[in-house]
């Protein structure tokens, strides 16, 4: 890590703009992993628990602030450690500690601190974001939204996956779940557990990663090296989605998966993709005839004829052929008309689903959380 | 129109000599390009095929029959005036607002009044000329808007007085029934009074006549009560519409736009929002920026031959590309960073008491930038 390639100051990136989030980011995180280890303990107290977020099964969420700043708003995730797994940590949790540190960019979520509480469960803290994600606004009937929208989504998602990719990290789950949106309408990538950076030669990557709906071809067909491209096709299947409002390859299964993609863009031939066939697990069952440009303009007609270009290169079967995330961002799609949406007149979730929450709540649940015992006292941090 | 009566039955037209005592029905019409007067007829006979010169002798001005009207002021010099002023407002139509200061906005008066003059008394007339079309070319644009501005102005100041003439008629009214129900309540109770005095006996007449008095206090005291309540509505009810009519005028601020336009001083500026930039899909970063090499293709290195040929890893998308930038960006990583400048630095911004890491990072940035360059 002393000779890391993913410093937030590589000198293949400029940083034009100075981002709030980073200063935040500088004037309350040590920044070098050695020093946060040695911070770990004094952050502990710099927060306050305030609310809970959400439950998750191995992860809870909760709400907190900094303690010079009450108005300011964190996400404390808490990993449990695992009682089967008794070599330490989870993968998981080492990867999204490792590689969330080092990624300072708009569109990725800022990893603020990392501490361990009393019970040695890990404790992340993370940027606030209270917009829920991508996969609420696509299912969200009452929302309606147009291609300067999808424009805009899209374009934050290039731009957080071409960062990493730019810094070496393969994210490897790409799907609207993991796509938050910040108060201010920023789409963010986030939850890194299965991410790692690019290997070396001859190193085997595992192809059990990425969702299955958007995983790509080449992982389905078990390739053990394989490169950025992996992403793009996530991305694709991402934009795709966006433009239906429908996952456009639900497969039941790893081998509904494949005979979906074929049907979709044609089946992986040796004449499309050479050297498919030593591929580990590569099956087919029916030929189907690869997929021109014509079909992605009848299929996408909302994103127009240079979008669907575009999602067409995202697409592309053969990994080598397909566009790289900077590729992507170099398309004239995003110049073309119409411009994207601003941030500030995105589409929002509605408030309406968070109100009855509480509602839904049984009466017998209790919050478990740190003070669990604690009489509940009133706080007056906000008031300062 | 009353002047030309006045004249009386010796008026005669110059043109065809034909006098009111021949021709009780007889109009005279001027043409502001040169004033000269005629009558209707002669109007119709002359110009109906055309533009044709002026029949006066001496004069050669061309004129249309469009153009034609009927003469508003008994002196033609005073019509001639007004006709100027009026064409001249027309197009210097800047408003207070749109000047910095009161004094600008006065010398941008008499300039004006200036112009006027001179095209009154005939002085410099072609420059003067030159320079209001040339005005009126350039700001075509600001003159139109103000131009509606005043439309507006002129139509809300005609519904206000319109309306406050309705209320004061409404008050009037409501006065006179006032006045009228008040009476007949008087005459009312007196009556009441004489029949109850009549059919009582005359134990009663004071308690009759203290209770008669009782009544119309009361009814007198809840008529005014009432009165009261209407008044205020009324009064409410004003308050809003004076203050719908009062919005058209403060739009005057945000309309007119061009800039100075070189007659006129002292101007405020307008800003004009700048034109959005481009859509960046980089944000500001610059893709694929190196400081101390450049990547080549391919690189000659027998460890990664198996590879190049290994269909399945081919396949498979790995990308060599990924592998040597990420390789010879670790290779140079440690490049370019001076310890010992870096604590020169921050010791000399703690030195100054800035200890915003922020800061000190951007120091140690710009640092490393001087020895790349």
């Amino acid at each position: 890590m002393a000779l890391s390639p993913f410093a937030s100051r590589s000198p293949s990136l400029t940083v034009a703009s100075p981002n709030s989030a980073l200063r935040l980011k500088a004037s309350a995180v040590p920044r070098s992993t050695g020093q946060a280890v040695a911070a770990k303990a004094q952050s502990n107290p710099e927060r306050e628990l305030t609310e809970q977020l959400n439950d998750d099964v191995r992860r809870k969420y909760t709400k907190g602030h900094f303690r010079d700043d009450p108005s300011s708003c964190v996400a404390i995730k808490k990993i449990k450690v695992n009682a089967e797994y008794k070599d330490g940590l989870t993968m998981d949790a080492i990867r999204e500690v490792k590689y969330l540190q080092e990624l300072s960019h708009r569109n990725v979520i800022a990893l603020h601190d990392v501490f361990s509480s009393k019970d040695q469960n890990l404790n992340l803290v993370l940027e606030f974001l209270p917009g829920g994600d991508l996969e609420m606004l696509i299912k969200d009937g009452d929302i309606h939204y147009g291609v300067g929208d999808v424009k805009a989504w899209m374009g934050m998602l290039a731009r957080g996956v071409w960062f990493c990719h730019e810094n070496f990290v393969l994210h490897r789950d790409i799907k609207p779940n993991n796509l938050l949106i910040a108060a201010d309408g920023e789409v963010k990538l986030a939850d890194f557990g299965l991410a790692r950076s690019f290997a070396d030669p001859y190193l085997n990557m595992t192809h059990q990663v990425i969702t299955r709906w958007y995983r790509p071809p080449e992982l389905l067909f078990g390739a053990k090296q394989y490169s950025g491209a992996v992403d793009v096709w996530s991305m694709g299947m991402v934009f795709a989605e966006l433009l239906l409002r429908v996952p456009l390859l639900a497969g039941m299964s790893d081998l509904d998966q494949i005979s979906k993609i074929c049907e979709a863009f044609g089946t992986p031939t040796e004449e499309n993709w050479p050297g498919v066939t030593q591929l580990a697990n590569y099956v087919t069952d029916k030929a189907v005839p690869l997929q021109g440009r014509d079909f992605f303009l009848r299929q996408f007609p909302t994103a127009g004829p240079v979008g669907a270009d575009l999602l067409m290169s995202m697409c592309v079967l053969d990994p080598r052929k397909r566009a790289t995330a900077l590729q992507v961002l170099q398309h004239k799609w995003w110049t073309a008309e119409p411009r994207p949406t601003k941030n500030e007149d995105l589409p929002r979730k509605s408030g309406t689903k968070k109100m009855g929450d509480d509602l839904a709540r049984r009466g017998g649940d209790n919050d478990d959380g740190p003070f669990k015992n604690a009489a509940r006292q009133l706080d007056f941090g906000g008031m300062k | 129109m009353a002047s030309q009566d006045s004249r009386g039955e010796d008026e005669v037209c110059p043109v065809c000599k034909s006098s009111r005592y021949l021709n009780p029905n007889m109009r005279f019409l001027i043409n502001p390009e040169c004033y000269h007067k005629m009558c209707e007829s002669c109007v119709d006979r002359i110009f109906s095929s055309g533009p044709a010169s002026c029949p006066v002798a001496g004069c050669r001005k061309t004129l249309r029959k469009n153009r034609f009207r009927q003469q508003t002021f008994e002196d033609i010099g005073v019509e001639r005036e007004v006709d100027i002023r009026r064409r001249v407002m027309h197009i210097l139509n800047r408003r207070e607002e749109e000047f910095d200061s009161k004094r600008a906005y006065d010398d941008f008066l008499e300039q004006r009044e200036e112009i006027i003059a001179n095209l009154v008394y005939r002085t410099d007339v072609a420059k003067t000329e030159a320079q209001l079309q040339a005005y009126a070319q350039e700001n075509m644009q600001s003159i139109k808007t103000n131009q509606a501005l005043e439309e507006q102005e002129a139509t809300s100041f005609h519904k206000k007085i319109l309306m406050e003439q309705e209320e004061a008629r409404m008050r009037q009214q409501i006065a006179r029934e006032e006045y009228e129900n008040e009476r007949r309540e008087q005459q009312a109770t007196r009556e009441d009074f004489l029949t109850r005095l009549a059919s009582g006996s005359a134990a009663d007449v004071a308690a009759i006549a203290r209770d008669g008095h009782k009544v119309h206090l009361k009814k007198s005291s809840a008529r005014r009560s009432e009165e009261e309540r209407i008044r205020q509505k009324q009064a409410a009810l004003r308050g809003t519409e004076g203050k719908r009519t009062g919005t058209p005028l403060a739009m005057g601020e945000t309309a007119g736009a061009t800039s100075g336009a070189g007659l006129i001083k002292g101007l405020r500026k307008i800003k004009t929002p700048e034109p959005e930039k481009p859509y960046d899909p980089f944000m500001g970063l610059v893709p694929g920026k190196r400081d101390y090499y450049t990547q080549l293709e391919s690189y000659p290195y027998a460890f990664l031959d198996k590879l190049r040929s290994d269909t399945t890893v081919q396949a498979g998308g790995y990308d060599l590309q990924e592998y040597y930038s990420r390789t010879l960006l670790e290779a140079f990583a440690g490049l370019g960073c001076f310890v010992q400048e870096e604590v020169a630095q921050r010791e000399a911004t703690s030195a100054l008491g800035i200890s915003n890491p922020a800061a000190t990072e951007g120091a140690a940035m710009a640092a490393v930038g001087k020895n790349a360059a």
